[in-house]
């Protein structure tokens, strides 16, 4: 069929494209393996003069990695568990119950998708500084077990394609909604927890704004946020920082390395499904 | 019976009400009273009416910062929304092409999308550095001019003229670079565009172009909304790349500071959180009236096949 056929500019086009968008990448662990003086002398040369794979040990032990690697570590896991949790619950509500309201309060869910973060951020800070909860991770994670709209859309899409018949075969055995949500129908939307956890841990671990709003101490630095201060203050260690930035994409591009097939499956339910 | 059921529904979405009224009613509550307040965090806010809005009236209408943080939003917004839509059309109806490393190309486009910012930042201040960044050094041996890109010195000398780039253009490019999450949903959408209407259109002698013109893109248009409507909010809230790349000043000649920035700074950093409420209102309120347009407008040219959704 001839609407099959690519045309004959697809692979040199393809190239390019792809060239361009990997281009940045490459050059960054290019130069993130070059000695320094070559990066001041000889700015332009794509190939390191020496391998010079001791940038790294040197970027890693100009910071307090461990402290900020746990730091993020808990963050990630803190947040993962907190929205698995509070939006499987909801999305349960509003996918497989039927209740006054219920509707509504859906609307409402999806009309806060489109309300700036700007606007509830200083009341927001205000509320979780009396709860004394300002300069601890506790700020950036408790949040995150009170649900959040995108994740519960998301959930609610996956929950609704579970046969009612499922359900009402468990309430005829007597089962609670608690049991139906927690035996049944979560043990079903794995792929859509999967997704859920994965997007939780990579909004987690590459999240500025909100420890650059709640944390003092840097004894309390996820890794984002302590690269940040390394920016700052390496300005002209361009090697250093470069190493630096290469070591913290790394377990990203390792995710979605492995778990390409959850990441593209998660993107295309949301956006076309609305 | 009835009852019964309210409660259990109720109980299930608990946890996302009880967030919903702490973290998003009451601050949205808050932040729309304190707009009309002096408040300093040290005293308890009082009731000024409306003069943090007159001050803006005054700072925009003047030309202050305020104003120039306004129009690099609407800058920014303007040049970046357009063009993902058309860069995320046009790689993903790439990639609908059946050739060989099809999976690959895929993989290569949306990497970037999900690099952490700040990594992202890191590489591309050190790419577009005006003196010794390797992107002017590439324009150079296309026989292109080299243009100020980020700390460009000259930029808060003389503001980028037509066809030259400064900072924000930049910012720019560093979101086309991250296009990838909507030329996924592009991709999908190509995909569920049913084959007869490409056949039809083929039969009928159409070609390669005029098939892309008169088939995928009316069929992708719940895409393009959707993608504008999405890409809008998230340009306006644009603000970690921002801070990024000028350590949190707006840099080089206030060329980079977008109202997001300037809605932090004024919060948390001259603590008149009065005024910040009022500036995250209005840039509330312009996303809000340019969400409505948009929506008014779809019922021109946003096409839904087969009636309902």
């Amino acid at each position: 069929m001839p609407i099959d056929r690519p045309p004959w500019y697809a692979q040199p086009l393809l190239g390019l494209a792809a060239t361009l968008f990997a281009a940045p990448l490459l050059l960054l662990v290019l130069a993130s393996l070059k000695p320094p003086e070559q990066l001041v002398e000889d700015p332009y040369a794509l190939w390191p003069r020496q391998w010079q794979g001791s940038n790294y040990p040197r970027a890693v032990s100009s910071m307090p990695v461990t402290r900020y690697l746990r730091n993020s570590l808990i963050l990630a896991a803190g947040s993962v568990a907190g929205s698995l949790l509070s939006c499987s619950l909801a999305a349960y509500g509003f996918a497989r119950l039927r209740w006054a309201g219920r509707n509504l309060l859906f609307g409402v869910l999806i009309a806060t998708l489109l309300l700036p973060w700007h606007v509830t951020m200083i009341p927001r800070f205000l509320l979780l500084r009396e709860l004394h909860l300002y300069n601890t991770l506790a700020a950036l994670i408790l949040p995150t077990f009170l649900g959040d709209a995108f994740f519960i859309f998301l959930l609610r899409q996956f929950f609704r394609t579970i046969p009612e018949e499922l359900s009402e075969a468990a309430r005829l055995d007597g089962l609670s909604e608690w049991g139906i949500y927690w035996r049944i129908i979560l043990p079903l939307s794995r792929p859509a927890l999967a997704t859920v956890a994965l997007f939780q841990f990579i909004a987690s671990w590459n999240d500025f704004s909100g420890p650059l709003l709640y944390l003092s101490d840097p004894r309390h630095f996820p890794l984002a946020y302590g690269l940040e201060q390394f920016i700052s203050s390496y300005a002209d260690q361009t090697h250093l920082l470069l190493a630096a930035a290469v070591l913290f994409t790394l377990p990203i591009v390792v995710l979605f390395l492995v778990a390409q097939k959850v990441f593209l499956q998660g993107i295309t339910t949301t956006g076309l499904k609305g | 019976m009835r009852r019964r059921r309210l409660l259990t529904g109720l109980a299930f979405v608990s946890p996302w009400l009880l967030g919903f009224a702490l973290l998003v009613a009451w601050p949205f509550a808050a932040s729309l009273y304190w707009s009309f307040c002096e408040y300093d965090l040290l005293t308890p806010p009082r009731l000024v009416g409306t003069r943090n809005y007159q001050r803006i009236v005054r700072e925009v209408g003047g030309g202050g910062p305020l104003g120039q943080a306004l129009w690099n939003t609407a800058y920014y917004a303007l040049v970046s929304v357009p063009l993902s839509i058309a860069l995320g059309i046009g790689l993903a109806t790439m990639l609908s092409w059946k050739v060989r490393g099809q999976a690959v190309y895929r993989a290569l486009f949306f990497l970037p999308s999900v690099v952490p910012v700040v990594a992202s930042s890191v590489l591309w201040i050190w790419l577009l550095d005006p003196r010794s960044g390797l992107v002017n050094r590439g324009l150079n041996l296309l026989g292109l001019p080299a243009q100020n890109w980020f700390k460009g010195p000259t930029e808060a000398l003389a503001p980028p003229g037509w066809l030259e780039f400064g900072s924000k253009d930049a910012l720019v490019l560093m979101s086309l670079w991250g296009v990838g999450n909507f030329m996924l949903i592009y991709l999908a959408a190509l995909g569920e565009i049913p084959r007869q209407l490409h056949e039809a259109a083929a039969l009928d002698g159409a070609g390669r172009w005029q098939r892309f013109r008169h088939v995928s893109l009316p069929m992708l248009t719940p895409v393009i909304f959707f993608n504008l409507v999405m890409g809008l909010i998230q340009s306006f809230q644009a603000f970690t790349q921002v801070y990024l790349v000028s350590e949190g000043t707006g840099e080089p000649a206030g060329a980079t500071m977008l109202l997001s920035l300037r809605l932090f700074l004024t919060a948390f950093q001259d603590l008149e959180m009065g005024y910040a409420s009022a500036i995250a209102w209005l840039l509330f309120v312009v996303l809000l009236l340019a969400t409505a347009a948009l929506f008014r407008s779809s019922r021109h040219w946003v096409h839904y096949s087969g009636g309902g959704r």
